[in-house]
């Protein structure tokens, strides 16, 4: 009898302390929490930590069989990606973290794809889009976008074709990723036979679009391409509204797909195309509407369509390899590349640096929600035409 | 040598070759603090030959640090590693002499807010240029690794600083200060006061525009809003004042101060360092107008 | 098209005229170069948001609020750093770079305790919104609102600095520092009360500016660089200039951009000023000869 009662005991302390041996996963990532980036950091950071808590909700995420706790170790970079690349060869060479996830935008990212080279440390990218990225050595980086400006500028231009549009103004900030989607426009464009009847280029301190707008207004264009950030997406809106500007079909790059955005405007925005690549309406993906309500019941406000979006795909994806093939990084390297991953947003497939699985869309504004409505083949609601 | 400027002169050089070693005692994180150290001590100490010594100060000097980044990222590929350094300084350079010329006969206030207005405009030309070209950013393929850039910055730290010394104890130095401390009076004995200070402000261009040159070759990237960023003019006079803005080994102290706390307190709240050093400046220019080095210096004569 | 530019230009101009006149009020009156001044502004963008979020009061009573606010916050600045450096040789010496610091430091910390209590999240609230159209122009009701509060208060100042005892007390020691002593004007109470109105105004224009835009921790620093321009083009320590400085920029910055395209607004406005800086730096509306 006591021998039972002693092997018991064991036993339970056993399991007991086998379960509090499980070390946490240690996940690293910077974000800029301050400077001229700061207002998109919240995106991310969102996203990033729902994951967290879903995975250790659920027991913790799954590596060789174990479940362990996630944590995440995160820094701030101030907007300066010299700052990134030292926190993440902090994070690799110092911290030691299991995991890496990505930092917020473009020249981020590129800034520390050296690094993961280096030293040989695999990391899902997300909130980065550039013709540039496409060069970038295949190995220890990837990006899940699909919104590549070279191939915006193909599809919306035949977009604004099929629905009889000949005419377009187009107003674009002088920041890098507008101005690169604004050269591929103007090609595609022109290789539709549509005329840019208006065309400004205004810096990011601008605070009074009353001249440019009139200019588009006189210029009376069948659709109006605002190549836009979050920023002056929302001073075009309200000034357009203020001069009477009421175009037939209208287009918004970044900004629409922002929360306060939505807020601020609610039914104005019915109509409104901009760039992106998931709905929650799409019901070909089996987890994107549970995202969306987990994503509002969480934070009270519908997640970003592109920067939130993304990010948990990453973190899907991470999650999907470690499960498979533990932490090994050379593993995790091979697995993340040849692998096909689900994801709120479909399937995932990378070849070299690029998601080939999922299709440049545009995304349409229809009460309340953002529809995907180009190509065809993808849509969730039809798109609803010039006015 | 006269041995008040060996002393520091000789003093300096064992600590670059000190330095020199860290690559192979320690990681690449530590390695990257030597690399910001560097910076900031390469460009600080540029700085002080225009506003320290000869008390023109600038709030423009990123223009510097920017032009010879984009002189890198233009060049990039196109000419050698080396060639493309000495190209982004003589750029920095002759743009100092360019522009020195008319704005140097403004003075007090008046030439601050120029310096940054000069600076902004720079910044908004390069971006129009950039944005007629149609280029949106650009990205420097297969720069020199850290341990190289590692050992280019610190030579620049190192060259920033003996200049600064040189300069100091020289003739030229001392005509600096004249102009300082009385620009009439100077000219009224023979210092040829506009030469003076187009020099000195030329000579404070071009290592900060090598500096540039290295810092897009860290990050790989060039985008005019951020190679021009007014925010890297100010943390420059930031790291200068509060270090001590009078002697050339000042500046040494507000770098390190400010680099070493930023580390301490990246996990923490990172809005906290931004205001402990707003607090920090604040003091040091109401309670210790020579900086943290100023005040040591007086600190140790009183108990000597 | 031509009325609906200048109505934008007359609004842009008289925001940047009142928050210039507070820069040159503190500038002239101590020789402090505050490049705090869009932080004040935007602390008064802050008071107007929760206001109308949190209490549901309309920007316009959350304005005395504002201005008592930034005001005080003026008088406690004062108080504990430039009461006590102004009697300091070493900082009086080289006042307007060592103010520049202090400032600088200044404009630091606000923004980013503001950023840590608010988070650096853009934020707006939506405000008498609706279209008044008239003389082929449309405009909503908060930007007349906007040209209304900020026109009358520049207009008042400029009659004020005219007219009353204490304006023209202050406008005595703008002009002659050491003089106005000699004939009693109370210096320290005129400091303290130029340094309430200043920072007042900085905040009286972030409530107004809230109305129409986006808010944010970092918002204040290109009001801050506008509000240095235009004091540059009417003269520093020049209250008429301010005013008159003000409506030039806004209409450079409206029609420019009208003639050259948006791109061009940076340049033109940086181009200007060092224009000015370097050919006529006493201002365009100063006196004959350059003060320094």
């Amino acid at each position: 009898m006591r021998k039972i009662a002693t092997l018991a005991a064991v036993l339970g302390l056993a399991l007991t302390s086998a379960a509090k041996a499980a070390d946490p996963v240690r996940i690293g990532y910077s974000l800029p929490l301050t400077g001229v980036f700061a207002a998109a950091a919240p995106s991310q950071k969102n996203a990033y930590e729902m994951w967290r808590d879903q995975v250790n909700a659920n027991g913790g995420l799954n590596v060789n069989g174990t479940k362990r706790p996630v944590e995440l170790v995160m820094f701030d970079d101030q907007s300066d990606p010299s700052q990134a690349v030292k926190i993440y060869e902090k994070l690799i060479t110092q911290d030691k973290v299991d995991l890496l996830l990505a930092p917020w935008g473009t020249l981020h990212h590129v800034a520390i794809a050296p690094v993961l080279e280096r030293y040989k440390f695999p990391m899902v990218g997300d909130t980065a889009a550039s013709v540039t990225l496409r060069q970038m050595k295949p190995g220890y980086i990837w990006f899940p976008t699909s919104a590549w400006p070279d191939e915006m500028g193909k599809q919306l231009p035949l977009m604004l074709k099929e629905q009889g549009i000949k005419t377009v103004s187009l107003t674009t900030i002088q920041y890098p990723f507008s101005l690169e989607v604004k050269k591929y426009f103007l090609e595609g464009l022109k290789a539709n036979g549509i005329e840019v009847v208006s065309e400004s280029d205004y810096p990011a301190d601008i605070r009074d679009m009353t001249a440019m707008i009139s200019s588009v207004k006189q210029a009376n264009p069948d659709a109006e391409l605002s190549l836009s950030m979050p920023g002056d997406s929302v001073l075009y809106t309200k000034q357009a509204h203020e001069l009477g500007l009421k175009p037939k079909m209208q287009f918004m790059l970044v900004g629409p797909g922002v929360a306060f955005f939505q807020k601020m405007f609610g039914d104005q925005l019915n109509g409104l195309v901009t760039m992106g690549h998931w709905s929650p309406s799409q019901k070909k993906w089996p987890e994107a509407k549970p995202f969306y309500d987990a994503y509002v019941a969480k934070y009270n406000e519908p997640p970003d369509y592109l920067d939130t979006v993304l990010s948990y795909m990453a973190c899907q994806i991470l999650e999907q390899a470690v499960g498979k093939v533990g932490l090994d990084k050379e593993k995790l390297r091979q697995t993340i590349a040849s692998d096909t991953f689900q994801t709120i947003d479909g399937p995932v497939k990378f070849e070299g640096v690029v998601n080939v699985s999922t299709p440049t869309m545009f995304l349409q504004y229809q009460n309340g929600v953002f529809e995907i409505v180009w190509p065809k083949s993808e849509a969730t609601a039809q798109l609803i035409g010039p006015k | 040598m006269r041995l008040d400027l060996g002393v520091p002169l000789g003093g300096v050089t064992l600590a670059t070759i000190a330095a020199a070693v860290l690559p192979f005692v320690s990681n690449d994180y530590i390695v990257g603090i030597g690399f910001t150290l560097s910076t900031w001590i390469a460009l600080t100490e540029a700085w002080l030959l225009i506003s320290g010594m000869a008390g023109y100060v600038s709030l423009g000097h990123v223009a510097f640090v920017g032009i010879g980044a984009y002189v890198a990222a233009l060049s990039w590929q196109l000419l050698p590693v080396w060639l493309i350094l000495l190209a982004a300084g003589a750029a920095a350079g002759t743009l100092a002499l360019l522009v020195g010329y008319p704005c140097l006969r403004v003075r007090g206030p008046y030439f601050v807010i120029l310096t940054f207005g000069l600076s902004e405009l720079l910044k908004f030309i390069v971006v129009n240029i950039e944005a007629a070209l149609s280029v949106s950013g650009r990205v420097l393929f297969g720069a020199p690794d850290l341990h190289d850039l590692f050992y280019m910055m610190l030579s620049l730290a190192w060259a920033s600083l003996c200049v600064a010394l040189i300069i100091r104890r020289s003739r030229f130095g001392a005509g600096l200060r004249a102009i300082r401390e009385n620009e009439e009076a100077a000219e009224t004995i023979g210092i040829a006061a506009p030469w003076f200070k187009l020099t000195a402000f030329a000579l404070s261009a071009i290592i900060p525009g090598m500096v540039g040159a290295l810092i897009t070759m860290r990050t790989s990237y060039f985008d005019p809003l951020d190679s021009f960023s007014p925010r890297t003019s100010l943390l420059i006079i930031t790291m200068a004042v509060i270090g001590g803005s009078d002697k050339p080994l000042g500046p040494l102290l507000g770098v390190g101060f400010l680099v070493l706390l930023q580390e301490l307190l990246w996990a923490n709240l990172p809005q906290l360092y931004m205001i402990i050093v707003g607090l920090l400046l604040i003091a040091v220019v109401v309670w210790v107008p020579d900086g943290i080095f100023g005040g040591l210096q007086r600190l140790l004569a009183r108990s000597a | 098209m031509s009325f609906q530019l200048l109505l934008a230009a007359l609004i842009a101009g008289s925001i940047y005229a009142l928050v210039a006149l507070g820069l040159n009020l503190i500038y002239g009156t101590m020789r402090l170069l505050n490049v705090a001044h869009g932080e004040f502004l935007m602390i008064g963008a802050y008071v107007a948001y929760w206001g109308i979020n949190l209490w549901k009061i309309s920007p316009l009573l959350a304005a005395p609020a504002a201005i008592v606010l930034t005001a005080a916050l003026g008088v406690l600045l004062y108080y504990s750093i430039f009461r006590r450096a102004m009697t300091s040789r070493a900082f009086v010496e080289r006042i307007e770079a060592n103010s520049l610091l202090v400032f600088f430091g200044v404009s630091v910390i606000l923004q980013n305790v503001t950023a840590l209590l608010f988070t650096a999240d853009l934020r707006g609230y939506r405000y008498e919104e609706e279209l008044i159209s008239f003389g082929g122009a449309s405009l909503p009701v908060n930007k007349i609102m906007v040209l209304i509060i900020a026109g009358s208060v520049c207009i008042a100042s400029v009659i004020f600095f005219a007219r009353s005892t204490l304006g023209l007390a202050i406008k005595a020691l703008i002009q002659q520092r050491e003089a106005a002593a000699i004939v009693g004007i109370p210096i320290a109470r005129v400091n303290l009360i130029s340094f309430c109105i200043g920072f007042g105004m900085a905040g009286l224009a972030g409530v107004l500016v809230s109305m129409t835009e986006q808010i944010s921790p970092f918002m204040g620093f290109p009001f801050t660089v506008t509000a240095f321009v235009v004091i540059i083009l009417g003269g520093l320590g020049n209250v008429l200039g301010s005013l008159l400085g003000g409506l030039l920029l806004g209409v450079l910055e409206t029609f420019g951009v009208a003639f050259t395209g948006p791109g061009y607004r940076s340049i033109m406005i940086y181009g200007v000023f060092i224009a000015v800086l370097l050919l006529r730096p006493q201002g365009l509306f100063g006196p004959g000869r350059a003060r320094t």
